[in-house]
């Protein structure tokens, strides 16, 4: 085989697996860690405390781990934790987290990020996710597994994007995105963001029994046939004594109402967010008991 | 000293201040000026007669100063501005793109050739602001907006996502949708902005008078006695002095 020269720039101190593949005019930080087999294919640039897990591509363009377009963020040292088998398209943009919203943005396994699309400080992407074109995250988002978001949704600060729910394309989504539903809307007022119905196949992947599946249907008909009274059709629908993926959405849909605007996230603004135990890594948890200043 | 990778390209007759950082496979062309303490990061190109105030921030894959159409032209930058990853900036060949001191210019954002950026703002990600569009100090805008070409947005105005501003904004507003509609002032910004209660419950008295639920044509007769009336509020004046300078077309039908 011929053995090219690579232009490319990997700084001393990254940690590189040998199997990994760094291509040409790439960009590597000090302080990056990139898992085996990762391939960054050409015009990639990782920089700030960054660890990338295993099998992930990231196509040209990419810049991930750069700093927070949070006006205050002041440099700390601050992560991106990306796991396995991630395809991130072209000019994907992953920044890192803030100290005051918890230290760490985080994506998960096996999630798909198509061109454009752009993760902002203290965002948690879960696994099995799929982010269209040019997809918006503002900071301090949470999308769950196996959740679908079309091109050229833009998504608010705070907003949790519930588990296998779909967002359509040119969204403007404000408010929490309940799970299994479809959420679809535009700026003008004959059709205003709102849920549409159940993402069926959402539901038709979700490993869940038949019956479950029935169950789930069922509820979330009764709940978004319209939106009025939500609070009064979960408390009706939880004291009929509901179990499983039920009640984890109708607790779900009641954290949303008892948030702001609609956004369960909005009550750790300026607090340091329950997830950001969970994936730091051990040693940098030290970080998030030291009081903020 | 210049910081210069050994990897990029800057031209021999490229002036760069002496503390000036350039990242690994950027290219600075030769009519570009880099003021004291800016920073380019990796693979940025900068290009044409683009000039760079100090402490300018400009992070990879940005490109500022390319030709619009082949076209040569200039482009001047004022100081401390953050110009993030993909934005791209046309220089102008009639006139020079200007964007003034302190911006933040988020990611796959876009200034046409031409265009006239103010001091203060803060645009957020993939707005596009077209070609000789003018846009005054302290303006947010929010995801996706795009400001057509010639378009003037009034200073502390914030721009709803997806907006279409297809005519002048006024300024101290909250503009929405396409076309674009005024939907009230932007207190929160104007708070932020230090402006007290009295200006902006003047500028809420204002804007009631002046726009309605129907209409963003300002009603001649109250844009009139605003104008008239001595005692008004300084910034009201502003606002009445920028809806005669910019009046809004009549709807087309």
């Amino acid at each position: 085989m011929v053995e090219l020269s690579i232009i490319r720039e990997i700084a001393p101190s990254a940690q590189i697996a040998p199997d990994a593949v760094i291509g040409p005019y790439c960009v590597v930080g000090p302080h990056v860690i990139v898992g085996p087999r990762s391939v960054l294919t050409r015009r990639v640039a990782v920089s700030g405390h960054t660890r990338i897990g295993s099998d992930n591509i990231f196509d040209e363009g990419c810049v991930i781990g750069g700093e927070p377009q949070d006006l205050k963020y002041a440099g700390g040292a601050t992560m991106v934790i990306i796991g396995h088998r991630n395809r991130f398209g072209q000019r994907v943009t992953v920044h890192v987290g803030t100290e005051m919203g918890g230290f760490v943005t985080r994506i998960g396994d096996d999630n798909r990020l198509m061109d454009g699309c752009h993760v902002a400080h203290d965002c948690y992407v879960d696994d099995r996710t799929c982010l269209g074109c040019n997809v918006l995250l503002a900071g301090h988002i949470h999308v769950h597994s196996g959740a679908v978001i079309e091109d050229m949704a833009g998504v608010h600060h705070y907003v949790t994007i519930g588990r296998s729910a779909r967002v359509g394309a040119s969204t403007p989504v404000r408010r929490d995105v309940p799970p299994w539903t479809v959420f679809n809307g535009t700026e003008f007022d004959w059709a205003p963001p709102a849920v549409r119905g159940v993402h069926e196949e959402g539901l038709k992947h979700s490993g869940l029994s038949r019956d479950e599946q029935k169950e789930l249907r069922r509820a979330l008909s009764e709940l978004f046939e319209d939106e009025t009274a939500l609070q009064t059709k979960i408390e009706q629908l939880v004291n009929l004594g509901v179990e499983g993926e039920v009640a984890e959405l109708c607790e779900f849909c009641q954290r949303s109402l008892q948030g702001v605007y609609g956004r369960q996230r909005e009550l750790y603004r300026g607090k340091m967010p329950p997830e950001a135990e969970k994936y730091l890594p051990p040693e940098r948890r030290v970080d998030i008991r030291r009081p903020l200043t | 000293m210049v910081d210069i990778s050994r990897n990029a390209t800057v031209e021999k007759s490229a002036k760069l201040a002496e503390d000036v950082r350039v990242g690994p496979f950027s290219y600075i062309g030769p009519h570009v000026k880099i003021g004291r303490g800016c920073v380019i990061e990796n693979n940025v190109t900068i290009v044409g007669k683009t000039t760079l105030g100090a402490r300018t921030h400009v992070f990879p894959m940005a490109v500022v100063g390319a030709a619009n159409g082949g076209e040569e032209g200039e482009c001047i930058i004022g100081n401390a501005n953050a110009i993030r990853e993909h934005v791209t900036i046309y220089a102008g060949a009639a006139n020079p793109t200007r964007i003034g001191h302190d911006n933040l210019i988020m990611i796959g954002s876009h200034v046409g050739a031409g265009a006239t950026v103010g001091d203060h703002g803060i645009f957020a990600n993939c707005t596009s602001i077209g070609p000789e569009a003018a846009v005054e100090d302290y303006v947010r805008t929010s995801g996706f907006c795009a400001i057509e070409a010639g378009v003037t947005v009034g200073a502390y105005t914030f721009i709803a996502g997806y907006a279409g501003i297809n005519h002048d904004a006024p300024p101290f507003a909250m503009v929405h949708g396409f076309p674009m509609r005024v939907r009230g002032v932007n207190r929160e910004n104007l708070r932020r902005c230090g402006f007290g209660d009295d200006d902006i419950r003047a500028l809420k008295a204002a804007f009631r008078e002046l726009f309605s639920d129907t209409s963003d044509q300002p009603d001649a007769s109250v844009l009139n006695k605003l104008a008239k009336s001595a005692s008004a509020n300084a910034h009201v004046r502003r606002l009445v002095e920028f809806l005669r300078r910019h009046p809004v077309p009549e709807k087309e039908d």
